[in-house]
């Protein structure tokens, strides 16, 4: 996937920049290849050392962590020594820690994430078994925080009565935990108004609401962005003439103006991925589903070491893949980006500034912000926008987006 | 006790108020068929109208099983759903007393060494096998069988020394000492069947493992629901259930709710017909509503109390417990936190435990300011702080409590808010409030580094009063005071070596006016209960005579 667009992408508009970033030598069109091999490679190990990151850092945090397994394991009233001796082999607890960290490893290279303490059961299977209930609910929040957050976006940006209206919503939905708007919407739609059922994973009705309460809670900051990308883009000479050759409003909003801004969305899916699964755990105990959410808290809850260690995982594989998929994405929306290996610092810095989405690189057509970042310099997407901590006072940063760095 | 029949609006629970006698009377054969006729009469009283089979059920519950295996959880609060599943030896009356089950009598022998039951003949598991006396063994075997169940070899069964099948339907135990609360083990260990130990996931439990139940257990989505289906060969319920044969409902689904608002809300808007666990602030609303039914049960064991740590700080001067616990006007404190829907307790038995509940410690101590100020004066904290507490050597009166924030439920951390306030209040005491997750408390714990520990607990027949009393290493796993006094030893063991109850009776009451009154080791509170509201077209909701946690779902039918 990651080859195929990136080899096709230097014939397109930016193929000078390319040229100028990779000298043509003679026979390059066989070593075409080189350069995407080694950033599917970096690519790779990186998603190695960040999964093998994750499990350690959460390994160290439970070890930290005040009180025992054996405490959470063994109920106090029957807590004797025999019993305590009994539970402490059966998971090997007795084991030095650093040992215990070794065979983790050596077992999970072998693809065995081990057997929960608590359900008696595999990790892999526990995971595998709520991995669906809990990817409908994320991927239909996410759906929900992007069609409200267009809509919102494209309706508003530029009328000022409307833009502060949507604001003022947005800001508002924000600031509600997600737990009091699921029980809200459960009242409305559920309890009074009988649409939705409370609870459970059947079918599509029941996923409307939990649906609803986990996007609603991202739409804010989404529709901040890609408002101000609108508004930005709507300004620039291009938008003037296209209305000129006598488009719609409507038309230059949805077909021109969106696809410009719509780029630092992508940079911030990164960053909604962490929103929704840190979501799906409260959304799933308010409406009852089952799913990762719920078998992690109770992990948690009961220090389950080895399903802790399973979740820790997996979220650090969803992070690594969906940010793979934001970069390609960023390729697919913005041709500029496909300028191959071009690792200049200047470009990637304006790469930054352009995501952030609030300064003009200087000497630039007003709306040549992204010329050419490198394809890995979208790794971390999420960092990205923390990067923005270190743009020039005095730009205008949404206010949602400061809220959630606040948070 | 009175105050639970008051507020109860559905059908009524009542546990005759006269004791029976001996829960089993030394060497006599007990053929207990002639039990059977009828279940406790005064029990339930409405639901007059004739049952009717048929239907689905969907009951909405608070907390969903770690484990399915009968056996191996030890929530109470999942009992109600395995109970639709898995059955057991001998059932207990309100009163303590035993009747027949899956073993059609029992006897102990005079040295109360010997216990010999006599199975029924009819009973098979859903996977077909049948309940022969190798079946009870193979089942006590393997509690015994560390990989299978951790806690077996150190539980009651320490006390066991041989199990044998002696024919088909006798089962003969022999003990290595007396042990009064043995027969309670065996005979309400959960069967299941002997083929469920080979399958993998046995610990895990679910549709795999067969018991003899009403219902047959068919489906399990985690964090969803739990199903069952009517078990239509069913013919061996015991004398406690209300009907015989096979249950009313054709199926039955338990969908877990944990938030309590939310499963109001479903119970009012009718997707589910009933539900467990009710805020005593939400009570009123199906009380006063005649489209639900409500009952409440109290549950049985230890109230929830404060346990004071003897060993270190200044509650290991029994004066400054004294003080804390007159500083307390307890019954305004409930009656704010719990709009009156929660008991007072008095003593370390739950008032619904008829045998042992000490009643002459009701309304002897409490709610005396001045006696609190008199007290603390006397122990030398005389000095007070900018802010009003009471001070020794410039050091504040402070008590700690580590609430451990998993069992933080029933609006306990706002009932010891509001007692924070009154001893302070009151007395100048620092009732320092900290909810912490379960390993700081049991690190504060196993440190002594705490002023209080707040506690409740279910296990009934003194079991409980042995797990808060005896030295932590003799059995006193939830010795939280840290007491180590011999006298208290004495007590109980005393009690450990007799099965006449009023005799076991006189040991606990003495016990009770000591721990409490004389050396104030524990404050209790109030004491826990269980609660169902239910659509009115739903009959036969109720609690397990003695056990008082909510019944399964065999005698429930549904009006059309």
């Amino acid at each position: 996937m990651t080859s195929a667009t990136l080899t096709t992408a230097p014939a397109g508009d930016a193929a000078a920049a390319a040229r100028e970033a990779a000298p043509t030598v003679p026979g390059a069109r066989g070593r075409a290849w080189a350069p995407t091999l080694a950033a599917v490679g970096r690519r790779l190990v990186g998603a190695v050392v960040v999964l093998w990151a994750s499990v350690t850092v959460a390994f160290v945090a439970l070890q930290l962590a005040p009180g025992s397994s054996i405490d959470a394991l063994v109920p106090p009233t029957q807590r004797t020594p025999e019993a305590v001796a009994a539970v402490t082999a059966e998971w090997g607890l007795d084991r030095p820690v650093v040992q215990q960290y070794v065979d983790y490893l050596v077992r999970l290279l072998h693809g065995d994430l081990g057997t929960s303490y608590q359900l008696h059961r595999p990790v892999t299977d526990v995971i595998v078994s709520e991995l669906g209930p809990t990817l409908q609910l994320a991927a239909a929040g996410l759906a929900v925080a992007l069609v409200l957050a267009v809509l919102l976006a494209v309706s508003t940006a530029g009328r000022p009565w409307a833009s502060r209206i949507a604001n003022g919503i947005e800001l508002t939905i924000v600031s509600v935990p997600e737990f009091w708007l699921g029980i809200v919407l459960l009242f409305v739609f559920s309890f009074s108004l009988g649409w939705f059922p409370v609870a459970g994973a059947n079918g599509i009705a029941s996923l409307v609401l939990p649906a609803t309460a986990l996007g609603l809670g991202l739409v804010g900051l989404v529709s901040q962005v890609l408002r101000e990308g609108v508004e930005r883009s709507l300004e620039q000479p291009y938008a003037l003439s296209v209305r000129a050759r006598g488009v719609s409003e409507t038309a230059l909003r949805v077909r021109h103006s969106l696809r410009h801004a719509s780029l630092p969305v992508v940079t911030l899916l990164g960053w909604l991925v962490g929103g929704l699964l840190g979501g799906v755990i409260i959304v799933e105990q308010v409406f009852g589903r089952p799913g990762i959410g719920v078998v992690a808290l109770q992990a948690a809850q009961g220090r389950d070491l080895p399903v802790v260690l399973g979740v820790a995982l997996l979220s650090a594989l969803v992070y690594v893949v969906v940010n793979t998929v934001v970069d390609l994405l960023a390729l697919v929306i913005d041709p500029r980006l496909r300028t191959g290996a071009g690792h200049d610092r200047r470009a990637r810095d304006h790469g930054r500034a352009a995501v952030v989405g609030h300064g003009r690189p200087p000497g630039r057509g007003p709306a040549a912000g992204a010329r050419s970042p490198p394809p890995d310099a979208a790794l971390g997407r999420a960092a990205r926008v923390r990067g923005a901590r270190a743009a020039p006072a005095g730009r205008r940063v949404p206010r949602a987006v400061r809220l959630a760095r606040a948070a | 006790m009175s105050a639970t029949s008051a507020r109860s609006h559905g059908p009524l629970r009542r546990r005759p108020a006269a004791l029976a006698a001996t829960a089993l009377s030394v060497s006599a054969a007990l053929v207990l068929a002639a039990c059977s006729g009828g279940a406790d009469a005064g029990t339930k009283a409405s639901d007059s109208a004739t049952p009717q089979a048929g239907g689905t059920l969907t009951w909405g519950v608070e907390t969903e099983p770690v484990t399915l295996n009968p056996q191996l959880n030890g929530q109470d609060k999942t009992k109600l759903l395995l109970r639709n599943a898995y059955e057991q030896l001998l059932a207990r009356q309100d009163d303590g007393t035993y009747v027949p089950w899956l073993a059609s009598a029992y006897k102990v022998s005079d040295d109360e060494l010997t216990y010999t039951f006599t199975l029924r003949d009819d009973v098979t598991f859903w996977d077909g096998e049948k309940l022969d006396a190798a079946a009870v063994v193979t089942n006590l075997k393997q509690q015994l069988n560390p990989k299978y169940n951790p806690y077996g070899a150190a539980g009651p069964l320490s006390h066991l020394k041989s199990a044998t099948a002696t024919d088909d339907r006798t089962v003969t135990l022999v003990l290595k000492e007396k042990y009064a609360p043995f027969l309670d083990y065996v005979g309400s260990l959960p069967l299941i069947s002997p083929k469920s130990y080979a399958k993998a996931d046995v610990q895990a439990g679910g549709p795999d493992i067969a018991g003899t139940g009403p219902f047959v257990l068919t489906k399990y989505v985690k964090g969803q629901e739990l199903d069952f289906t009517k078990n239509k060969d069913y013919a061996w319920a015991p004398a406690t259930a209300k009907h015989q044969g096979a249950a009313y409902l054709d199926a039955l689904t338990y969908r877990f709710l944990p938030e309590s608002s939310v499963r109001l809300g479903a119970l009012q808007s009718g997707q589910v017909d009933v539900i467990e666990g009710v805020p005593g602030t939400q009570a009123a609303q199906f009380q006063k509503n005649g489209a639900f039914t409500y009952q409440t049960a109290l549950n049985t064991g230890t109230p929830y109390s404060l346990y004071f740590n003897t060993l270190s700080g200044p509650t290991s001067d029994v004066k400054v417990r004294e003080a804390f616990r007159d500083a307390v006007d307890l019954d305004a404190v409930l009656k704010s936190v719990y709009a009156g829907q929660r008991t007072r307790a008095w003593s370390a038995v739950s008032p619904e435990d008829p045998s042992f509940y000490d009643k002459s410690l009701e309304g002897t101590y409490g709610n005396d300011k001045d006696a609190a100020n008199k007290l603390l004066d006397e122990a030398g904290w005389t000095g007070r702080d900018s802010d009003g507490y009471r001070t020794k050597d410039g050091k504040r009166l402070t008590i700690t409590d580590y609430q451990s924030q998993p069992y933080v439920r029933d609006q306990r951390d706002t009932l010891l808010q509001a007692i924070q306030a009154q001893v302070k209040q009151n007395a100048g005491i620092d009732f320092d409030v900290q909810v912490v997750d379960s390993g700081v408390s049991d690190e504060h714990r196993a440190k002594n580094d705490y002023g209080t520990y707040d506690n409740s607990n279910t296990n009934p027949d003194g079991v409980d009063i042995e797990y808060h009393w005896l030295p932590a290493d003799k059995g006193g796993f939830i010795n939280l005071s840290n007491v180590t006094d011999p006298q208290l030893t004495t007590w109980l063991t005393a009690a450990q070596q007799t099965t006449d109850t009023a005799k076991r009776a006189e040991q606990y009451d003495a016990l009770q006016q000591y721990v409490i009154k004389e050396k104030a080791y524990s404050f209790p509170l109030y004491e826990p209960e269980d609660q169902i509201a239910a659509s009115s077209k739903v009959h036969g909701t109720g609690f397990r005579t003695y056990y008082q946690l909510p019944e399964g779902a065999y005698d429930v039918w549904l009006s059309k």
